[in-house]
């Protein structure tokens, strides 16, 4: 187990290693820097700005390097803690990150806990009564949510509990609540606010978590000792819950690595339309402007997560299932 | 004893303080000290806004301005909304007043003198003074380090810098040997030219005042490369996003901004006074909270602002009506003053050669203008509410005359085609026509994708062009490649909005109308060799652009306003007879949402950029919540 876990770890390192150079190249790949950007947004409000000047920012900025140099720079620059400076807010990366970090982690948490309350009772549920006139209504329910475009969803949702519960619109709390210290008030306005996102988020999530649950109990089901257990007279609940749901929980423990990325960037493109104070949107505005240290650094933080989700899903199943051989990975 | 002296002390504090017309958001720092009292703050004189000459109503103090921002970036919008500047332009005829200044004096458009205003103060309370001036010109505008590439375009006639001299301590001189009738423009514009920076403030990160020691120090904390990078950090006027950073702006943002909310409170410093000699702005607090621009107008239509017209387009006039049912705001409709709204700029330094060889061939530009339905766009996209016709100036403009809007601007399939004929494009059995090369005519429109709008409009143009035998695709992409796809020559036509100032005077630059930017779709590389000295680019080749450019020097070297309006007369008439840009509807109306308690904003007015910094022009530092009972949500 700890060789396992030891040269698990090791692994994870050229990994992140080969995601740095990956993700700083193709920030890097668009036409221009982010200079032209600024230069263009400066010239459109009617602002000249002259070849020389430009050169001049140019090796202020020191985009006038080699890009090698460049991932040099920011990637030893990650390794002591630096993030990088972000051009746009004229601040170090740290700094403009803030408490973004925390919010889009109760968004996405609650996100989770959202899927998880949903497609669980769903899941079982159209298992046990398969091909009934609720499973098909469950699953007809889930695909909508898949199927129907977030954004629009979201706008949908903003509208209607403005109308009806007089929620502000967009954002993760009422505006006067934005520069205030944390108080009871400002959480219970997170609360009021949050809903919106997380069923967005989560409803497009759910379908896929239903079906792989209902998929996963249907085939236990069929089986012997199932049946065995059935028999002799076992509870219908505990004959469920006892074995064939625990046999099928292994796609949501593998799920986990997978699913913080997915979440997090799925929720990006919502917090946009909402306007959530959460990573996302800063992200996508740093990809569009070529702020290519923030934006480096939040991909760089996102595949970390990624990579130590998948560790931490490895290591859950093999807690859970014994059958699952701690050396096969590595051996193949 | 004790107790009822200090409350007559009190009351005697109080009632003096009254006296003086003391703004109440600052008197508790006035009555401990902390600012001086009013009288002491302003400046002699200080600007008395006329307010019955603008149709305004003296206002009381207090209360908080909310408006909506896409980024974190508009915060500079508060510098275009304070509309401090030195010489401002006022609402009507857009002339030039000295605003924080006390007086202009301009000999022969070349020699400006200005005068100060005695006694006037930053927001810190630090005298503004010609050392300000001469901070800015000596080791700013001509520092190697902070401006590689030498003092602001603006500044120079003919490659020619001005001669700055301090006169005393609150009187300048610049002058040039020719006219620069741009340099009082530039200091009123919506992002205007700043001529002076606060010195007692930024010395300390310049090299050549600060200690060797203490500058590295300063850069190493900042995490800046070098100090010219720390010092243009700190040295930004227009963006207001230093709070440290003192201004002359009714208001200046604070400390504790989040990058989703920004907070602006009142300079006590302020220099312009109502009538009745008290203090402007009426209002303590500007805030701008950040949202995304696809759900500003639901939050203003769910009362999330008090003012507001950025990020609002007409589509959304109908959504902002009904919801004035449920909110207490008012929506306004104010007219833009753009040359058009939306216009086509075929692209006379397209890379190929047929291509380019017609764009030249001004029979080809008239037959594309004239296959237009600029009818039926202004019908199907803008209610019928817009003008049609050419981009140039507006009726509102003294320039004005109605040729030059409707030149070629006619709907006329019959001499579209006619024209097209004559030029040689031969129709195929389906009807397009043929480049002289064989080539089918597929006129490929570029827009930088940020307005559907656009591409409704030229799915319009397309069917009326398919009867001129025309074909066109629509090709949105995004702004940057846009441009460098303009700028390299690569794109036949583009789609832009027209003028910026479709109101102008015989005063105001014809520059638009005339080649002298790379930034002009039409001819970006004409432009480009103007504006780079003939560095790069190419040179102009066509004869009307040339006599343009002419008819430009003639203009800025005119003694006489007479001289002026006749250069003016001849380029408006050059640019409708020759269709460079394809104008389609102007005066498009903007909604204005502004709260039912909000006192002094104009129910008619313009909404323009430059001249009238959108809200700016109708001085928003005069605006004021008044009492009457907001309508509740309920």
């Amino acid at each position: 187990m700890l060789t396992y876990l030891i040269r698990r770890i090791l692994i994870m390192i050229p990994t992140l290693i080969a995601i740095s150079i990956i993700t700083f190249v193709i920030i890097q790949l668009p036409p221009g820097d982010y200079l032209t950007t600024m230069i263009n947004e400066m010239q459109s409000q009617g602002e000249n700005v002259d070849q020389s000047k430009i050169e001049a920012l140019r090796a202020q900025y020191g985009l006038d390097r080699p890009m090698y140099e460049q991932y040099f720079l920011w990637a030893t620059g990650l390794l002591r803690g630096d993030y990088g400076y972000s051009f746009e807010y004229q601040l170090p990366v740290a700094d403009v990150v803030g408490d973004r970090v925390f919010l889009t982690f109760v968004l996405n948490f609650a996100t989770i806990l959202f899927i998880w309350a949903v497609a669980f009772p769903i899941g079982i549920y159209s298992a046990c009564n398969q091909y009934s006139l609720t499973d098909y209504g469950l699953t007809f329910v889930g695909f909508i949510g898949l199927a129907t475009p977030n954004f629009l969803l979201a706008l949908i949702l903003l509208y209607l509990a403005n109308i009806w519960f007089g929620t502000s619109i967009g954002g993760l709390m009422d505006p006067q609540y934005l520069d205030q210290p944390w108080s009871t008030a400002k959480a219970l306005s997170v609360l009021e606010h949050l809903w919106v996102p997380v069923v967005v988020i989560g409803t497009s999530g759910t379908a896929a978590m239903i079906r792989r649950l209902r998929a996963n109990l249907l085939d236990e089901l069929q089986k012997q000792y199932v049946v065995t257990a059935r028999a002799k007279g076992l509870p219908p609940f505990r004959a469920l819950m006892k074995y064939p749901l625990r046999m099928s929980l292994n796609p949501f423990i593998a799920d986990i690595g997978n699913m913080l990325p997915q979440v997090i960037s799925g929720s990006a493109v919502v917090s946009m339309v909402l306007s959530l104070p959460t990573t996302g949107p800063m992200l996508i505005g740093a990809l569009q402007s070529q702020d290519m240290y923030l934006a480096g650094s939040f991909l760089m933080f996102l595949a970390l997560l990624t990579v130590i989700g998948m560790f931490v899903s490895d290591l859950l199943l093999a807690l859970l299932d014994p059958r699952i051989r701690l050396g096969g990975g590595a051996n193949r | 004893m004790l107790r009822s002296l200090l409350f007559a002390f009190v009351f005697a504090v109080a009632a003096a303080t009254a006296s003086a017309g003391e703004v109440p958001y600052l008197a508790k720092d006035v009555a401990s000290g902390v600012l001086p009292p009013v009288t002491e703050r302003l400046p002699q004189p200080p600007l008395t806004v006329d307010l019955a000459a603008r149709g305004q109503t003296p206002g009381k103090y207090g209360g908080a301005l909310r408006m909506l921002m896409a980024r974190s970036k508009d915060t500079r919008q508060m510098t275009v909304y304070g509309y401090a500047r030195l010489v401002s332009h006022q609402p009507g005829d857009f002339e030039l007043f000295a605003d924080i200044l006390e007086r202009f004096e301009v000999e022969e458009e070349r020699v400006f003198t200005f005068t100060l205003r005695r006694n006037h103060r930053w927001s810190d309370g630090h005298p503004f003074t010609t050392e300000d001036f001469r901070y800015f010109w000596e080791d700013v505008a001509n520092s190697p380090e902070l401006s590689p590439a030498g003092p602001p375009n603006l500044m120079l006639v003919d490659g020619e810098a001005p001669l700055f001299q301090v006169l005393d301590e609150r009187t300048v001189r610049y002058s040039w040997s020719k006219p620069n009738p741009d340099f009082l423009p530039s200091l009123a514009k919506a992002s205007p030219l700043y001529l002076y920076r606060p010195a007692h403030y930024l010395k300390p990160f310049h090299a050549a005042y600060a200690s060797e020691e203490e500058l590295a120090k300063r850069v190493e904390d900042a995490h800046q490369r070098n100090w010219a990078a720390l010092h243009n950090k700190m040295d930004n006027l227009y963006r207001m996003d230093n709070p440290d950073l003192p201004v002359l702006q009714p208001w200046k943002v604070t400390g504790s901004a989040t990058s989703t909310r920004f907070r602006f409170e009142r300079n006590p410093y302020f220099h312009r006074v109502d009538p009745e000699g008290r203090q402007l702005p009426y209002i303590d607090e500007v805030i701008f909270d950040v949202a995304s621009p696809g759900l500003i107008p639901a939050k203003v239509g769910s009362g999330d602002a008090d003012l507001q017209a950025r990020y609002l387009s007409f589509d959304d006039y109908t959504f902002l009506k009904q919801a004035e049912d449920r909110f207490p705001f008012e929506t306004r409709l104010w007219r833009t003053a753009k040359g058009s709204q939306v216009a086509l700029f075929p692209n006379l330094n397209a890379a190929d050669p047929v291509w380019r060889e017609l764009f030249r061939d001004v029979r080809f530009r008239r037959a594309l203008s004239m296959a237009i339905n600029r009818h039926e766009i202004n019908q199907v996209i803008y209610y019928g509410l817009a003008y049609e016709g050419n981009d140039t100036v507006l009726p509102a403009s003294p320039l004005y005359e109605k040729d030059y809007q409707t030149r070629w601007a006619q709907f006329d399939l019959k001499q579209a085609n006619r024209l097209l004929d004559e030029i040689g494009l031969p129709r195929d059995e389906d009807g397009i026509r043929h480049l002289p090369d064989g080539r089918p005519l597929e006129l490929i429109v570029e827009t930088a994708g940020e307005s559907t709008k656009q591409t409704d409009i030229l799915s319009l143009i397309h069917d009326s062009w398919l009867e001129a035998g025309i074909k066109l695709f629509t090709r949105p992409s995004q702004r940057n490649v846009f441009r460098n796809r303009v700028f390299a020559g690569e794109t036949l036509v583009s789609v832009w909005s027209g003028v910026e100032n479709g109101l102008a005077t015989a005063d105001t630059s014809p520059a638009d109308f005339v080649p002298y930017s790379q930034q002009q779709l039409q001819w970006p590389k004409w432009g480009q060799y103007i504006e780079t000295g003939e560095q790069s680019g190419e040179e102009i080749a066509l004869e009307p652009a040339r006599r343009l450019r002419a008819l430009y020097y003639r203009w800025r070297d005119a003694g006489t306003r007479a001289a002026k309006r006749a250069a003016w007369k001849e380029i408006l008439e050059i640019n409708a007879d020759q269709v460079f840009s394809i104008g389609l509807v102007s005066g498009v109306l903007q909604p204005v949402v502004v709260h039912s308690n909000l006192q002094n904003v104009p129910k008619e007015a313009i909404y323009n950029w430059d001249p009238g910094a959108h809200f700016g022009v109708y001085l928003p530092d005069t605006f004021w919540f008044g009492e009457t009972p907001a309508k509740s949500a309920d």
